[in-house]
């Protein structure tokens, strides 16, 4: 895909895992049996350096817990100096008032806020901690608080997609400008899980028609799925920048090594940003080549949808059978 | 005349190594098109300007007006000076209608 990195000359996102550490233990955790070591804030603020250089808008910290390191707030306002979107999500366990403001003086443009369910029980015994829904939702009215925009997501999986409409009503009674309805990866966890988490392809279409139905309808409130396999619902009005997976194309992942993967989900290496060059990497890599350039397999070969999805999820896809281009499990055609 | 400025909130960049090759085409006499040269997002939607606009892009940093943007493309551009005052209006009255510039 010469076409693209002749555009495109370095990602427009980067979404960055600080640290694998975590408070919580999540039964979906793509990263929980994740270990890498961890940079200085100066071996960080290094690779901030890079990523500005190289024009990158927007970096997402994530994890892990971000706000587990201490230097969260000091590598967020070197970034912002540097001309960086700066953006993270969190569990909001340690995301009180004094943070929130913390994080607004740091330059932060939004912050993300993971609730999985507005029933305060279900959402416990989902993150595998009591009083996580509380603090979670303390950290919404801090944010609001404060004046800084938040963002709502939502991992759906079977102990919430028949209740989406509820966590949009929680999110609209906390002020939060987007609600983020992520699709279940089969990844870490996830992928141990997923029997007991995950949806037939039947029940994703189900979900997907409804909730786009519920997207177009709605005014008030910002719905996100980003999911490449919708693209083939009647009622799918997106005009995405790229089509099928973004991952390798618009976005990278970093570790906390500074090891580059396509995205969070699949756990190959790239290269590294501090050592290796990065336009070398992102033009030649054989990994990002062919994210970018899948062929149709299996039904993806003689399916009409192919051309508007590119085979869906490249990283559930992979995880499932090591292969890019097979098709998206979640796929229902 | 006021000067004009960027919208904050539309997140910009120049792809450079486009730029200079459709510098190049155009050295060459040959005819790049209408490819984009600098990416602006607007609310999660990407756009892309053409030479002209990019360049035009970039001189709007809050310190010009518009009649002096018309100066500095014509050191750059070999091309009347009505040409550029009605390619730069053009520019700005579509730019300012999308809200992508203010006045400053």
């Amino acid at each position: 895909m010469a076409e693209f990195t002749d555009l495109f000359s370095a990602p427009l996102t980067f979404n960055w895992t600080l640290s694998y550490r975590c408070n919580f233990s999540c039964v979906h955790c793509y990263s929980r049996e994740e270990a890498a070591e961890e940079l200085s804030t100066a071996e960080i603020c290094s690779m901030v350096d890079i990523l500005a250089e190289k024009q990158v808008p927007f970096i997402n910290f994530g994890g892990g817990e971000p706000l587990v390191r201490a230097d969260l707030f000091d590598v967020a306002t070197y970034a912002t100096s540097k001309g960086l979107n700066v953006s993270m999500n969190s569990n909001g366990w340690l995301l009180d008032l004094a943070a929130a403001e913390k994080l607004k003086a740091a330059g932060f443009k939004s912050v993300g806020i993971s609730i999985d369910s507005a029933d305060a029980a279900l959402h416990d015994d989902f993150r595998c901690m009591q009083g996580a829904w509380d603090r979670a939702v303390g950290a919404l009215q801090a944010l609001r608080t404060v004046g800084l925009r938040s963002t709502l997501s939502a991992v759906i999986s079977r102990i919430n997609y028949q209740h989406f409409r509820q966590i949009l009503d929680l999110a609209r009674d906390n002020g939060v400008a987007q609600v983020y309805l992520h699709n279940f990866k089969c990844s870490g966890r996830g992928f141990k899980n997923r029997e007991e988490l995950d949806l037939s392809p039947e029940e994703w279409k189900a979900f997907y028609v409804e909730a786009l139905a519920v997207k177009n309808a709605t005014t008030d409130i910002s719905i996100s799925f980003d999911d490449p396999v919708i693209a083939s619902l009647p009622g799918y009005a997106e005009n995405p920048l790229v089509k099928g997976s973004s991952c390798g194309k618009l976005s990278l992942h970093l570790k906390p090594n500074g090891d580059i993967t396509p995205c969070g989900f699949i756990p190959l290496v790239v290269g590294n940003l501090l050592h290796d060059d990065f336009d070398d990497l992102w033009k030649n890599s054989h990994i990002l080549n062919a994210m970018r350039n899948k062929e149709a397999k299996g039904k993806c070969g003689s399916c009409g949808s192919y051309e508007s999805c590119l085979g869906g999820c490249t990283a559930r896809a992979f995880a499932t059978t090591g292969d890019f281009s097979e098709p998206d499990p979640h796929c229902w055609k | 005349m006021t000067v004009l400025k960027r919208n904050p909130a539309i997140i910009w960049r120049v792809e450079r190594q486009r730029e200079a090759e459709v510098k190049q085409a155009l050295a060459a006499g040959d005819d790049p098109g209408e490819r984009g040269t600098v990416l602006l997002i607007d609310s999660g939607t990407m756009h892309q300007l053409n030479l002209v606009g990019g360049t035009i892009w970039q001189l709007i940093d809050g310190t010009r007006t518009a009649a002096d943007i018309v100066a500095d493309l014509a050191v750059e551009y070999d091309v009347s000076q009505d040409e550029l005052i009605g390619d730069v209006e053009a520019f700005t009255s579509d730019l300012l209608q999308r809200g992508w510039l203010l006045h400053g």
